[in-house]
């Protein structure tokens, strides 16, 4: 059987983190997204302080050194993976302090590299246009792992100027791959009522990884009231786009979220989407959604 | 090697690791296989940004920085 949506996005984490492909990581999907994401993160510590003392030396030379020449050394010397490295070990005051100074590509790549442990209060400290730049860098780069794992960092008004900037597309994408379900329901929640309905416009209309992608934020959403909105939104699409939807749950996975979806509905969205022909056809989809 | 395997994963991610108890021994040593190759890719990355660092470096301080960073 299929993994579920979120052991998926589990998997996919958990593969990079390990610099490899998700097929490679397969053996994990019997843990479940709560047991992949805890042994993840056990990885995670494990790669980043196998040599994290040569990093805390090299951190420490900086303290002596003014910022303007930490910033000249680094950026002649340090490609972006080292910098994070350097970063990560530095007090997060002084190592905003630079990335103040830095260039936006520079830090966009070494975002990626940034210690997870250690990202949230640096970035909470670098200027919020600098931050959203920085943000916008890594859509471009369709960074949303790492994204997602910096969401937490992100203030109310970073979300307000990033969200006003990118994709429906990058909005799921991001919220797909977010750390914590209060951190994906912080970020659509703040989305104004119109830009909420066109992204799950986009999820039901996109191609299929979209529409899962969009059943899984559905799925973590945790404000029961949001969700019944999106979840409504949702059922104002036509009968074959909510048919097409129903069937990428059947064949690809998500009849978990999609129960949730179709539960959150008002009584006669829920009603519409229950008397579709497709329901008929699909045995899975029936037990799923009539069978509980 | 299964046994070697789960005992070498184990010290790595820690005795309290006990996501390791759910996994059979086959997806133990996938896993231990995994992980010895990221520590591989991440040595030979780390390796290669250090070196390119300190050649950019003024040759006044490269000898000093490898020095600190080699200890």
């Amino acid at each position: 059987m299929a993994p579920d949506l979120a052991t998926r996005a589990e998997l996919v984490k958990l593969a990079r983190a390990l610099h490899t492909s998700p097929d490679r990581v397969a053996f994990a999907a019997s843990l479940g997204p709560a047991g992949i994401r805890r042994l993840r993160e056990r990885v995670v510590t494990a790669l980043y302080d196998e040599h994290r003392a040569a990093f805390q030396r090299v951190a420490a030379i900086s303290r002596v050194l003014p910022t303007p020449l930490n910033v000249r050394i680094a950026l002649r010397a340090f490609s972006p993976l080292l910098a994070a490295r350097v970063a990560g070990e530095m007090a997060p005051e002084r190592a905003a302090e630079l990335a103040n100074r830095m260039p936006i590509e520079y830090l966009a790549q070494a975002c990626v590299h940034l210690d997870p442990r250690r990202a949230v209060p640096v970035v909470a400290r670098i200027r919020p246009d600098r931050a959203v730049a920085v943000v916008l860098a890594l859509v471009a780069r369709e960074e949303f792992i790492t994204l997602g794992r910096l969401l937490e960092a992100a203030t109310a008004r970073i979300v307000e100027d990033v969200t006003n900037r990118v994709s429906d597309e990058a909005v799921l994408w991001i919220g797909c791959y977010a750390e914590s379900d209060e951190h994906l329901t912080r970020v659509f929640t703040a989305l104004p009522a119109e830009r909420v309905r066109g992204v799950v416009h986009t999820a039901l209309t996109g191609p299929a990884e979209l529409r899962l992608a969009g059943l899984a934020m559905i799925g973590r959403l945790t404000d029961d009231r949001f969700r019944n909105r999106v979840a409504d939104h949702a059922a104002e699409a036509d009968d074959d786009v909510l048919t097409r939807m129903l069937t990428t749950a059947v064949e690809v996975g998500g009849l978990t979220e999609l129960a949730t979806a179709v539960d959150a509905m008002s009584e006669p969205a829920r009603r519409r989407v229950l008397e579709l022909p497709v329901l008929a056809e699909h045995e899975t989809l029936r037990r799923h959604l009539l069978g509980r | 090697m299964t046994g070697d395997a789960r005992e070498l994963v184990r010290g790595w991610l820690g005795e309290d690791a006990h996501e390791l108890d759910a996994l059979s021994d086959a997806d133990v040593v996938e896993l231990h296989g995994a992980l010895v190759a990221a520590r591989r890719h991440q040595g030979r990355a780390l390796a290669a940004a250090t070196d390119e660092a300190l050649r950019q470096m003024p040759a006044v301080l490269r000898g000093t920085v490898r020095r600190i960073v080699e200890h």
